[in-house]
């Protein structure tokens, strides 16, 4: 009976329910389709072809693209630059979090005030934080250039922005500073829902502040660990922003990371097809190691749980 | 993923009042004073890190050319000059750029919150086929990150002749809102008691008529911070502005981009622009503070 006629093709008020419903969704259906599905969809094909823009000639080139990413020398420079960015941010962003977390985490009077401008390198636009930080770091004139020469970590008119060796880790922390209000956000939330008789009953048997620390705060903190690695790791993984308006990837790709390499190969050498090769071929790794990730977690709370 | 956060983060903040101060029966000793006053330290040291170079930028768009360009700057300049504003209304597009941004913002904004809060009604109120897919799609989409939409996008978008217009970036800048608008709108709605609808309909208005005269006046709130943060995305946004948007109809930061590039770089008006493209957003922060807090833990913006 439901198999010729599903509910939402049926005259009574149930069928009319999820007809409603359905309607409501279609729009975000459509441009869900239009504007996610079918480019992920497009962006696999394109790789499949040598396209060249300006004539606007495909050639069909099979796999020929992804062998490529195989025989590509200088990508695997910038696979490492982009694992050590992504590492090296979260990293800093969860433990100065943390730390910021703990540091808020107090009825002090005015600490409401404190903690909105901690939150304000978080909602500052990207391209604002990426020029102040180019100002201040400048080799002439930058407060914190100038700074930096004086006590010989760089050499004399130079930034650390345009040196080989510190340009990556120059855009790290920059990124740390961008990203680590929103560890603390996410951890003092998580603090505020921590029972307080824990900390009680821990203080009666005499626990001090860092044993409070380590066996109470830090083990409710485990599932917003979790949740930021997850999902600050897969957008710090492929963010572009940050890396293309500080250093351009460069001097000499010393801080190119897989996003910025593709915008260079779309925008500056047109090669759209091999840039659509390593863009699927990244989504897909992310994918598989988001999988992973999930995969692990849930066995690990299973037994977790069991124990 | 996002509705893990979206789940715990949210109904776990408590913003007033604080907990009482555990500490308050430990007996005042040197050692505690000294604890304290490390705090203090660690906190002085956390917002110098977090507002120092907001700060900087600040007095950097008022600072005189003289005092900007010399080794040793004072913290505060001695005169306080709009020379760099100037500079930047009369010598450059910047009222344009800034237009521009603003239109496609808001535009932006009025699409994801039309399609997105009907899209968070749909699936938090009613079942139907395809449900589960919308939403699972909707995740992916939340979580797909920019760049590799690059290439697929830009081919379509020139294929139907949007690239170079401010229309291509709204529909670039709806991928990024619309995951973000629906995800916020559709816990807000679940917070309205569904019990409301429920007379409604029984009185015998339409779904439609329901939801429009029922549901949508009580997620005023909701509707304030989801604007906002999709306001944000798009005044923020980069990657798609600069590879869409050409000549006279490009947004703000991607004009303020190709300022830096040129040969003779103009810190002065440099950052007198990034404090005007900096002034709306942490306004609208601090006006719509009561109520982001729920917004930012449960949906963070990309990057």
């Amino acid at each position: 009976m439901s198999v010729t006629h599903p509910t939402f093709l049926s005259r009574g008020s149930a069928g009319r329910r999820q007809r409603a419903g359905m309607a409501f969704a279609v729009p975000a259906a459509l441009v869900f389709l239009l504007v996610l599905a079918y480019p992920v969809f497009e962006s696999f094909r394109t790789s499949l072809y040598n396209i060249d823009l300006l004539t606007g000639e495909a050639s069909f080139t099979g796999l020929g693209n992804y062998a490529d990413i195989i025989r590509d020398e200088s990508l695997r420079r910038t696979i490492r630059n982009t694992l050590l960015w992504t590492v090296g941010s979260l990293a800093g962003q969860l433990l100065l979090g943390l730390g910021a977390a703990l540091l808020i985490d107090a009825d002090w009077r005015g600490m409401r005030w404190i903690r909105q401008l901690l939150l304000i390198p978080y909602v500052v636009p990207v391209i604002a934080t990426a020029l102040v930080w180019q100002w201040m770091l400048d080799g002439q004139y930058g407060v914190l250039g100038h700074t930096l020469q004086s006590v010989g970590v760089v050499p004399e008119g130079s930034t650390p922005l345009g040196l080989e060796g510190s340009s990556l880790w120059t855009v790290i922390i920059v990124n740390i500073w961008r990203g680590f209000p929103f560890a603390m956000l996410v951890y003092w939330a998580r603090m505020q829902s921590i029972d307080r008789e824990q900390y009680e009953a821990a203080r009666v048997d005499g626990a001090g502040a860092w044993h409070e620390f380590r066996h109470i705060t830090l083990p409710n903190l485990r599932s917003a660990t979790i949740a930021l690695l997850a999902l600050r790791g897969i957008w710090t993984l492929m963010y572009f922003e940050l890396v293309w308006l500080l250093s351009r990837g460069g001097p000499a790709g010393s801080s190119e990371v897989l996003s910025t390499h593709i915008y260079k190969l779309v925008m500056g050498e047109f090669r759209i097809g091999y840039a659509a090769a390593i863009a699927t071929a990244a989504g897909l790794l992310t994918a598989a190691i988001g999988t992973v990730g999930w995969l692990a977690v849930r066995t690990a709370s299973r037994r977790h749980s069991r124990a | 993923m996002p509705s893990t956060l979206a789940d715990k983060a949210p109904a776990a903040v408590r913003p007033s009042p604080p907990p009482p101060a555990r500490t308050t029966d430990r007996p005042v000793g040197l050692g505690r004073v000294a604890a304290i006053a490390g705090r203090v330290v660690a906190l002085a040291l956390i917002v110098f890190f977090a507002v120092g170079p907001i700060l900087w930028m600040v007095l950097s768009s008022i600072r005189p050319a003289d005092e900007l360009f010399q080794p040793d700057p004072t913290l505060v300049p001695s005169t306080v000059t709009g020379e760099w504003y100037q500079e930047v209304f009369r010598g450059s597009e910047a009222m344009r750029w800034f237009a521009n941004s603003f239109v496609v913002a808001v535009v932006t904004t009025v699409i994801s919150l039309v399609v997105g809060t009907t899209a968070g009604y749909a699936v938090s109120r009613f079942t139907f086929p395809g449900r589960r897919a919308l939403l699972a799609g909707l995740s992916v989409a939340y979580l797909f990150p920019a760049i590799l939409l690059l290439v697929p996008l830009y081919l379509a978008l020139n294929s139907l002749g949007l690239v170079g217009g401010l229309p291509g970036i709204v529909i670039a800048h709806v991928t990024i809102t619309l995951p973000l608008t629906t995800w916020l709108m559709k816990s807000y709605v679940e917070a309205v008691p569904r019990e409301l609808e429920e007379a409604a309909w029984v009185d015998g208005l339409g779904y439609l008529r329901g939801f429009l005269t029922v549901t949508l006046p009580l997620l005023r709130t909701g509707l304030a911070t989801t604007a906002m943060f999709s306001f944000i995305l798009s005044w923020d946004e980069f990657l798609f502005a600069s590879v869409i948007g050409q000549g006279d109809n490009v947004t703000a930061p991607v004009a303020m981009a190709g300022f830096v590039t040129s040969f003779d770089i103009r810190w002065g008006a440099i950052m007198a622009l990034s404090t005007l493209v900096t002034v709306p957003v942490v306004v609208l922060f601090f006006v719509l503070q009561r109520y982001y807090e729920k917004g930012l833990t449960a949906g963070s913006v990309k990057g």
